[in-house]
């Protein structure tokens, strides 16, 4: 199972804070993005930060997920 | 409820926290605050309330860190971090940072800094509730 996160405005636009998702294989976290992006555009929208397992991640890494990863999507922080 | 690094709903004493940092050492020559209040104006509306949403975990840890190089970048004694978490009223308070060094450069170059980088990495959000609705905030970095 992978288990995504939304916090913030990203959360309120999409309706939810948390979702499983099945694993798979090979699976990148750009998979995951591609499929919720597809499932709540507007929340996608201010997505600007991803961390898998609490690492913040480029487009660039592409590692395949391991079955329990956490992975957050986050628009800019305005903590402070 | 001693830690150097917390979030937590709760209000914090100022006083407390430069106390707390001093008991460790008499080697600081200067202690530098920066205190974060809740305005009651923004954006051309009166803003009563700030709700904060915040992935804890993440959150913790990158302050930990912060803290930790701030530590390391600026010759620190000590520093600390507290934020707090869930609703607070217009006029309270919202972050404490305390820097202390053996002098006063080092302490106000790290106090700048760890509020800077907080803004920039701790997944933090905060939501002004004002008469007219209620708004995510856009980041003043």
């Amino acid at each position: 199972m992978i288990n995504v996160l939304f916090f913030g405005p990203v959360a309120e636009r999409s309706g939810t804070r948390q979702i499983d998702l099945d694993f798979r294989e090979g699976l990148r976290w750009q998979d995951v993005r591609d499929t919720l992006r597809a499932r709540y555009p507007e929340a996608f929208e201010i997505v600007s930060i991803v961390a898998v397992n609490g690492q913040r991640v480029g487009e660039q890494e592409t590692a395949p997920l391991t079955d329990g990863a956490e992975i957050v999507f986050m628009s800019a922080f305005s903590g402070g | 409820m001693n830690d150097a690094v917390r979030l937590q709903p709760e209000d914090f004493s100022l006083d407390k926290e430069v106390a707390a940092l001093r008991v460790n050492s008499k080697r600081i020559g200067g202690i530098i605050t920066f205190l974060g209040c809740a305005r009651d104006f923004s954006e051309g509306r009166e803003v009563h309330e700030i709700v904060f949403d915040v992935h804890y975990d993440m959150a913790l840890a990158e302050l930990l860190r912060l803290r930790n190089e701030a530590i390391a970048r600026f010759d620190l004694i000590d520093a600390r971090i507290i934020h707090r978490l869930g609703s607070v009223r217009a006029g309270e308070n919202i972050v404490l940072i305390v820097a202390g060094a053996e002098h006063r450069v080092g302490a106000f170059d790290a106090c700048r800094w760890m509020i800077d980088e907080l803004k920039a990495r701790a997944p933090i959000w905060k939501k002004e509730i004002t008469l007219q609705g209620k708004s995510w905030v856009t980041p003043h970095l």
